[in-house]
């Protein structure tokens, strides 16, 4: 519910963005059109500008996924010993597990024809 | 096992898991494979010549040679020249404890492309598995000089050190290691571990002093727990200990001990625990230092 919440306030953050840009060009325009002095814009746009600004960024945060931990450590806290022991580079082969396998007897013969197949 | 994985994605983000997290768990991943993953192969997409990899040596670990060959051919299918495939090939024969053949294969890569990194760790392995530890480590060193930022390598070097006893070396393994990431807890431990072990009162103090630092990095350490405790109650009854430290010592033995039960407390075996806590105390004070 949260996240497509999260999506509408970053479309409404984006097209009052927008809005306050055309806005701002459309004074311009009229400033000209009646010769007057350009001093600052109003404050109306002003305000739409920055609150909509603000509106945008919260939402694409929101969107943007899960917040991580800032601190370090706690990311490295659910390591395990075992796992990060593990190392698939360093595996070496010649360990129990061929005896617990049921066609083990077969391993040297097959692996054979296996590879001059390939 | 895992009745509860029948489906191919559930099994694909499982194996996914596996390969990311480093798990070993050969004996599933062959399992799984067949039960489900074999007749979905297609619907993998890239990811399944990963899958195929993984599938590969995890036969090879349970010496299951009819998957093993399975996936090896079907990798050479795809990719008949990829170094990768003949690195698997090799590691088909060191399986099947053909050393000479997967040295050759490996020495072959090596020359084509001297940057490949897993040829030259194979190599290592190949060394240990025939026992060479000396040579191993021989080639290990000389890899870990061309890459230096090797984690896993440093952590072989380690072992190997360990299996020889030497724990100065292993030590200054697990310090590069530490470098690498200083926040890892495991590492902190390790490294305490290899002082605990190579005694002594100097040692013993780094131990502590680093056993200290991996509890407060993870206070669920229950590893570096009970580090913390043995190491503080030898300290306490090493005679070299002055006596302002020695009060120090039993004071963090206690808090050790506090923070362990405690931990233990919050799982179910209290009663167990806190005899096996009692006994580890006795067993280890031994003199009159705490009492």
């Amino acid at each position: 519910m949260s996240s497509s919440m999260n999506k509408y306030m970053f479309i409404l953050g984006i097209v009052l963005l927008f809005h306050a840009a055309y806005s701002a060009a459309q004074h311009r325009s009229y400033l000209r059109l009646t010769e007057q002095e350009f001093t600052s814009l109003p404050a109306d746009i002003v305000l739409q500008t920055i609150f909509s600004l603000l509106l945008a960024v919260f939402g694409v945060t929101m969107i943007a996924g899960e917040f991580k931990e800032i601190r370090s450590n706690i990311d490295l806290q659910k390591k395990t010993w075992k796992n990060l022991n593990n190392r698939p580079s360093f595996y070496t082969f010649n360990h129990r597990g061929h005896i617990f396998n049921p066609i083990a007897f077969s391993r040297s013969s097959s692996g054979k024809g296996a590879l001059e197949a390939n | 096992m895992e009745k509860q994985y029948t489906h191919w994605e559930d099994v694909r983000d499982l194996l996914r898991n596996w390969r990311e997290e480093n798990c070993r768990q050969s004996e599933d991943v062959v399992d799984m494979w067949n039960d489900v993953l074999a007749n979905h192969f297609g619907k993998l997409g890239d990811e399944g010549w990963l899958v195929l990899e993984q599938v590969f040596i995890a036969a090879l670990d349970c010496h299951n040679m009819e998957v093993a060959n399975f996936c090896l051919s079907k990798l050479n299918q795809e990719f008949p020249d990829s170094l990768r495939v003949k690195r698997l090939k090799a590691m088909k024969y060191e399986a099947s404890e053909k050393y000479d053949h997967a040295l050759d294969i490996l020495d072959l890569i090596i020359k084509k492309d001297e940057t490949n990194a897993a040829s030259r760790k194979r190599k290592v392995t190949i060394y240990k598995s025939q026992g060479m530890i000396i040579e191993a480590i021989k080639e290990l060193t000389d890899y870990l000089r061309i890459f230096m930022a090797d984690q896993e390598a440093w952590m072989e070097l380690c072992d190997l050190y360990i299996s020889q006893q030497e724990w100065n070396k292993a030590a200054f393994c697990v310090e590069e290691l530490m470098l690498h990431s200083p926040f890892n807890h495991l590492y902190l431990q390790r490294y305490a571990e290899i002082k605990y072990t190579q005694g002594g009162y100097e040692n013993l103090e780094v131990a502590r002093t680093y056993y200290s630092q991996a509890a407060k990095l993870n206070p669920k350490n229950v590893r570096a727990l009970y580090g913390l405790m043995l190491t503080s109650v030898h300290m306490a009854s090493n005679s070299k200990c002055p006596s302002q430290k020695k009060k120090e010592s039993i004071k963090l033995s206690e808090w050790a001990s506090n923070q362990l039960s405690q931990l233990q407390g919050s799982n179910d075996s209290k009663l167990f625990s806190s005899q096996i806590l009692e006994g580890l105390g006795n067993l280890q004070i031994g003199n009159d230092s705490k009492n």
